[in-house]
């Protein structure tokens, strides 16, 4: 371990077979002090059984990882180390009839809360309500909250976002952008390259169990694109999906949809020119994305459509994604 | 320390209460009933039953309010009816957390996995002890409002002795609790056992050449009637149903610690 012992978070080799799907196959990666980690692939690549392996809720079947300096295969020290470490799950199964201030209660009384009310100013769930009351989004919140309120040294979250509203989004953007400044290190995952494009530092890549990619936000900013939707007359079809940095356009009677990676000032631009009833641009699929910049197998049946998206990531073909 | 017990506790709170009151009804109801028959020679009524079913319900001596209590409380309520209940409360200790996600959460604190396993237990001595101490006290206070008396110190152990039994029926509980991923699964495989494990001690036990069977049943450990009429019980049964109580206990532990959640 030596010099790899002082990151917060090391993972080396780690591998997860459940017998019918190898969930994670021989990840490995570091995440540095104060930095923030964007953990990302479409649903169903192995993000959670990475996370919920640091968490010691399951075991590796080979490989390992070191969380704060604890090995994740020795219960004493992971145990011990949790006291500097927040969790927020991705289903978070507090129970319905108790009220928000008692689970926090609880929690607090398990790891501390000295930051609880600092952090109830921010996330605001109705904390006097019993949980069965509260909505996806307050249920996120009181997770932010429990999460953070033992002003833990590494927090570890699976799809923080899921479930909050876009005003919620942006002051829990902003809140991780200060809790880095504090010295906080955060690994979460997600399935929306914009959203970690936003916040993260750097961002390791999972597809079917494997880690494809490791690389700082600057180089992700060059890839992605933009979901567009356009409906227009023939003509207009034509020259739009010709544009440069349309990839993979699929028309349909009314008009065409593809993946924009070029400029997006550009396409408004040339979009200006026609006479268009409708227009949709927004986040794509990411295994759309994977299929274009990582290519694979999955290439091969892009021309089917893009409906068999989940299928692909099964854990069929995860040794050689 | 102890803030899960403390938690879960008081969870446990309200169940709690509804079960005592439950039974409080229950056997205020057969009190009143036993009011009402005296005077009719209650042996001449169940003359008739066969000896195997007078064993299967434990009837001893009915025309005695510690007889009557014994056959129409203890033995239905304690023996079957609260075996089942915390066999079917212990066997969600894990699996409905683990059902719901709850214990991802749990599972963050800085606590070891036996240490939460063994607090969640501990949340079910509440229920344990709220309906054995102020059930007693119900169960004497009915008896002394119908002008009969009931020796204290005998009811006092009847209460006090079934604490192992009911602890062994809640550890087969926690078995099928960390053993299994789906509360309903965990909840029916729990009663089924321990409803078998009393059909085999009262049915099999008396049966010739099987009758080894009856001492894997725990309600074999625990005979009321008798400790009520005249206090008589073995220390060697409550040792054995301890001894099983632990051993289930740690069994639990082991396989919660080495299981994926």
């Amino acid at each position: 371990m030596s010099g790899e012992a002082d990151r917060p978070l090391v993972v080396e080799g780690l591998t997860k077979d459940f017998g019918s799907v190898l969930a994670n196959d021989d990840v490995s990666f570091a995440v540095n002090e104060g930095e923030v980690f964007g953990f990302l692939g479409p649903n169903g690549s192995g993000k959670s059984t990475t996370i919920r392996l640091l968490l010691g809720l399951l075991k590796p079947t080979s490989g390992t990882a070191w969380v704060l300096g604890a090995d994740i295969r020795d219960d004493t020290a992971l145990t011990e180390a949790k006291r500097r470490i927040g969790y927020l799950p991705a289903h978070l199964g507090f129970e319905g009839e108790a009220t928000g201030e008692a689970v926090l209660d609880y929690h607090g009384s398990m790891k501390g809360d000295g930051r609880r009310e600092e952090l109830l100013e921010l996330f605001t769930p109705p904390i006097e309500r019993p949980i069965r009351e509260y909505s996806t989004g307050n249920k996120r919140m009181l997770g932010l909250v429990q999460a953070f309120m033992h002003d833990p040294d590494l927090v570890i979250m699976d799809e923080p976002t899921a479930g909050l509203d876009p005003l919620k989004q942006e002051a829990f953007n902003e809140f991780v952008r200060d809790e880095r400044e504090r010295g906080t290190t955060v690994f979460f995952s997600s399935h929306v390259l914009s959203e970690v494009r936003r916040i993260c530092d750097r961002v390791g890549i999972l597809r079917a169990g494997s880690l494809v990619e490791l690389e700082n936000v600057e180089a992700l900013l060059h890839r992605g694109g933009k979901h567009v939707r356009v409906h227009a007359n023939d003509a207009a079809v034509a020259t739009i999906a010709d544009l440069d940095g349309v990839v993979d356009p699929d028309r349909f009677a009314e008009g065409v949809q593809f993946i924009y990676a070029g400029d997006v000032n550009a396409l408004l631009r040339e979009l200006a020119t026609h006479d268009v009833r409708d227009v949709e641009i927004g986040e794509p699929p990411l295994e759309d994305v994977f299929a274009h910049y990582y290519g694979s197998e999955k290439l091969v049946d892009e021309s089917d459509g893009t409906d068999e998206v989940t299928n692909e990531s099964d854990g069929t073909g995860a040794t050689n994604a | 320390m102890l803030e899960t017990a403390r938690y879960e506790g008081r969870r446990r709170l309200r169940g709690a209460a509804i079960l005592t009151a439950g039974i409080g009804a229950y056997t205020g109801f057969i009190v009143w009933y036993f009011s009402v028959l005296e005077g009719i020679d209650y042996e001449d009524v169940f003359e008739d039953l066969p000896p195997a079913m007078l064993e299967a319900f434990g009837i001893e001596s009915l025309s005695t309010i510690e007889g009557f209590l014994g056959a129409q409380v203890f033995n239905f309520v304690w023996l079957l009816g609260l075996g089942l209940y915390f066999a079917y409360v212990a066997s969600g200790i894990v699996a409905r957390d683990i059902e719901t996600e709850r214990m991802d959460l749990l599972l963050s604190f800085p606590v070891t996995r036996s240490r939460l396993l063994v607090e969640k237990f501990a949340a079910l001595l509440v229920p344990m002890v709220a309906v054995n101490a102020i059930g007693g006290l119900i169960i004497y206070l009915f008896v002394v409002a119908i002008g009969e008396t009931i020796p204290i110190d005998h009811l006092f152990l009847a209460h006090l002795l079934s604490a192992p039994f009911l602890l062994v029926c809640a550890g087969i509980g926690l078995v099928f609790s960390v053993a299994v991923d789906r509360a309903a699964i965990a909840e029916r495989a729990a009663v089924g056992t321990v409803f078998a494990l009393y059909l085999v001690e009262s049915v099999v036990g008396g049966t010739e050449g099987y009758d080894w069977i009856q001492y894997l049943s725990p309600t074999q450990y625990y005979e009321p009637t008798p400790i009520l009429i005249d206090g008589s019980f073995e220390p060697i049964d409550s040792v054995i149903l301890l001894v099983a109580f632990v051993g289930l206990l740690i069994l639990s532990q082991a396989l919660f610690e080495r299981r994926d959640i």
